[in-house]
């Protein structure tokens, strides 16, 4: 998402940057994904496993958010995703530090970004400060929200078929209804932009929240479904068709938006390829480990928590 | 995930409000547990909140009981005529019930739903299907159920089973109960459905035919009486077949006293770690009661108020003292022919005044059941032989007879135990009188002959179902 008015720095250039940029966001939403994965648990709910259904229920969400964003006024927007931050986040790493720490820093983040957002944005300085704000927090919240799905239940199946009908609402969004392309304009520079990017000089580079998580997810759920190398699989398709390939794609396709704005279709290049990984390994290893079985392989660092309680109960009616 | 967590919501919103619950939603819950079992292994940390709700909290407990009571008398008032009879001009309105204006209600005795049955129907419910109890200690009582009662019992016995691991799609139950338990035979069935278990019910067959039916992984979960259990485990023995040969994980017993000397040995036999032993009633369900390791039960206060009455003064039993098990079952959770205040004659003894330590803990709990008020044996004021410790004593006599056929009364101030030749042969009536009196039952002895064992003490496992091929054969000392 290289995003200027200015085209002195020749597209070649944006497109390296912008791979670079995306390269790492793709590199750390994928390694702190896994790492998070294999050694800390998330709660979850007494009853309850991800499944097809549940995907059809985040598309619909994610369907309906450009909607909801442009009938909302700015302060509710940025109300809106402090709270989807926070939510996110705590749920993530609330019980890994001290509540003071967490809640302290969690603050000092949103706050210090939606102050900058309103009163730093004129330099080059305060825009790269607020963008590295937004990073943290963005990976962060990534990492939190992939751990919470995949250890929730959710299969590199689910992941792959949720890819690919992102894939066709990404591409229907960014070059169709030009939805992406209003988002990106209205968003940049506000509070909380759910962007993991950078400055340099006139020009931010960035990739959405969402594509981050998509990788995120790939990379655990190839993980828990078939362990190390299919792990290293995903991050390698995550960076190339992830990141490098969407961010190169302009040195041969012209995406120039009606705004000046290079808007590329992520998934468009990942999906398709991360779908042919997901039947691939499905061929050459099999059924996907369930996280029961992957909890008790090797491949768990987590510390191993006591089993359920057996139970004592029984129930004959006497009569 | 989504979805399951809306079902979750649902039922604690039915719950807390009182009304009926949606079965259908109470069954997709039971599926999405057993999905979550099999992803995960186990259910999520806070499962047990979902199954014990409120009971930790006394200040809690006491307000859900009120609100419970409250609920269901109101209901009673004006849809069952015996109690629209009963509370009318009462001294407390239903809607101001609390637990101790309850106590100004009489307790309602079995007397009462022999006597009158069809005045326990209430007017707004369906009936459906009527269960007689077996009569083993009386003349039996018949109670209707409405379908949603049974679509209900049988959701929220799958949805516990499933999450503490009791029930498995991999499993298969065994259920050798009465054929004429129609409500125990019908809920078990439809809960293995609901967990996606198999379930064969089996009835109380010959034991030879019962073992067959069990060995070679025949099943994986039994559940049966106590009674019968004593005959398997003979049987068993007699055959000269142990663990191996069975791929049982779990056996759960109830509706009788089981020892700890029939329990150790079904154990063994079986190959299965421990023994379920609840309680429940026929007249009361669905509150029923889980043993814990230090043989204390703990009932289900979800669904019911359980109070504990002293045996002469019908108030409150103190610490250590026996009682009788006094139990409502709250709508929604009772439908169609309710009770309010049933008097179970089942004796217990209140656990000391202090705090439990068991794993049952959060939830108050009582002694095991004593045996029924009409067994109890009263050698004086303060002397009372229940039928638990005759049953304990005479199980645990190295001659193994099981299940234990005894007739107790006292005599003179003495207890008097009369015992078939087999509970003695080969260890001769002055060892068993001291082993008795070892194990707390210091009394004079009476041998008869094994062919009246059967009329000394009848059990659940005497309801045989044979075939015409097979004549009813006296199993048991």
């Amino acid at each position: 998402m290289p995003h200027a008015s200015s085209f002195a720095i020749p597209l070649w250039q944006q497109s390296f940057i912008q791979a670079a940029v995306c390269m790492v966001g793709a590199v750390l939403v994928c390694l702190g994904a896994l790492y998070y994965f294999r050694r800390y648990r998330v709660e979850r709910p007494p009853v309850g496993t991800f499944n097809g259904r549940d995907i059809t229920i985040l598309l619909a969400i994610i369907l309906a958010l450009p909607f909801f964003y442009a009938i909302l006024p700015a302060w509710a927007i940025t109300c809106f995703l402090c709270l989807t931050f926070a939510a996110s986040l705590s749920i993530g790493y609330q019980r890994l530090v001290n509540p003071a720490v967490f809640w302290g820093g969690l603050g000092l983040l949103l706050g210090a970004n939606i102050y900058e957002s309103h009163f730093m944005m004129g330099t080059v300085i305060g825009w790269q400060v607020w963008w590295v704000e937004l990073d943290i927090l963005v990976i962060l919240g990534a990492i939190s929200v992939s751990n919470l799905y995949v250890q929730g239940g959710m299969r590199l199946k689910h992941v792959a078929f949720f890819a690919i009908a992102l894939a066709f609402y990404d591409v229907f969004s960014t070059l169709v209804i030009n939805v992406t392309a209003v988002l990106v304009e209205e968003f940049v520079g506000q509070p909380l932009d759910p962007t993991f990017g950078f400055r340099f000089q006139a020009t931010n580079y960035g990739i959405g929240i969402g594509d981050l998580l998509v990788y995120a997810l790939f990379t655990v759920a190839c993980y828990k479904a078939y362990g190390r190398k299919a792990a290293r699989l995903a991050i390698g398709i995550s960076v190339v068709f992830g990141a490098a390939a969407p961010s190169l794609c302009p040195l041969l396709i012209a995406l120039i938006d009606f705004r000046n704005d290079i808007l590329v279709p992520s998934q468009l290049f990942f999906a398709p390829v991360a779908f042919v990984a997901y039947l691939w390994m499905r061929r050459k290893y099999g059924r996907e480990r369930t996280m029961a079985e992957y909890l008790a392989s090797e491949d768990n660092a987590a510390p191993v928590t006591a089993p359920a309680q057996p139970a004592p109960a029984p129930e004959p009616v006497g009569v | 995930m989504f979805e399951t967590g809306v079902r979750q919501i649902r039922l604690a919103v039915g719950m807390l409000s009182g009304r009926r619950l949606s079965t259908r939603n109470l069954g997709r819950l039971v599926a999405d547990a057993v999905t979550t079992l099999a992803e995960f292994g186990e259910p999520g940390a806070e499962a047990q909140q979902l199954l014990g709700g409120p009971q930790a909290d006394p200040e809690t407990r006491q307000d859900f009981a009120e609100r419970g009571l409250r609920r269901t008398a109101r209901r009673l008032a004006v849809r069952s005529p015996f109690y629209a009879r009963r509370l009318a001009g009462g001294p407390t309105e239903p809607g101001a019930l609390d637990v101790d204006k309850l106590r100004a209600i009489p307790v309602t005795t079995k007397r009462d739903l022999i006597e009158r049955p069809g005045d326990f129907v209430c007017t707004d419910a369906e009936r459906y299907l009527s269960t007689r109890t077996t009569g083993t200690t009386g003349r039996p009582a018949e109670i209707w159920l409405s379908r949603y009662e049974m679509d209900l019992w049988s959701g929220l016995g799958a949805l516990a089973s499933v999450i503490r691991d009791e029930l498995r799609p991999t499993d298969v139950m065994a259920v050798n109960m009465s054929s004429r338990a129609i409500a125990a035979t019908h809920l078990t069935a439809a809960t293995c459905r609901l967990a996606q278990s198999g379930c064969r019910l089996l009835g109380v067959l010959p034991p030879d035919d019962a073992l067959d039916s069990l060995c070679g992984g025949g099943a994986t979960v039994l559940a049966t009486y106590p009674s019968y259990l004593a005959e398997l485990v003979v049987a068993a023995q007699a055959r000269g077949i142990g663990p191996d040969d069975f791929k049982l994980r779990r056996i759960t017993v109830g509706g009788e006293v089981l020892s700890p000397a029939l329990s150790d040995a079904a154990r063994r036999t079986f190959g299965v770690p421990q023994l379920d032993d609840s309680y429940s009633m026929t007249e009361v369900i669905p509150v029923t009661g889980r043993t814990c390791s230090e043989r204390h039960v703990h009932h289900d206060l979800n669904t019911g108020l359980v109070e504990v009455l002293d045996l002469v003064s019908g108030e409150p039993a103190a610490p250590g003292a026996l009682g009788t098990l006094v139990i409502t079952p709250y709508f929604p959770y009772r439908d169609c022919m309710p009770v309010l205040r049933y008097d179970t004659r089942d004796v217990v003894r209140c656990l000391p005044d202090e705090p439990l330590t068991c794993e049952l803990a959060g939830t108050p709990g009582t002694s095991q059941i004593l045996g029924k008020d009409g067994s109890l044996i009263r050698l004086g004021p303060s002397e009372v032989i229940t039928p638990r410790q005759l049953i304990d004593a005479i199980e645990s006599l190295p001659t193994r007879p099981w299940p234990a056929r005894y007739r107790a009364a006292e005599s003179g101030g003495r207890l008097r135990i009369t015992l078939p030749t087999a509970a003695i042969e080969g260890f001769g009536e002055s060892a068993t009188r001291h082993h008795l009196a070892e194990a707390g039952v210091d009394a004079e002895l009476v041998i008869v002959g094994d062919d009246q064992a059967a009329e000394l003490r009848r059990t659940r496992s005497d309801l045989h179902e044979v075939s015409f091929a097979m004549p009813a054969a006296l199993i048991g000392a």
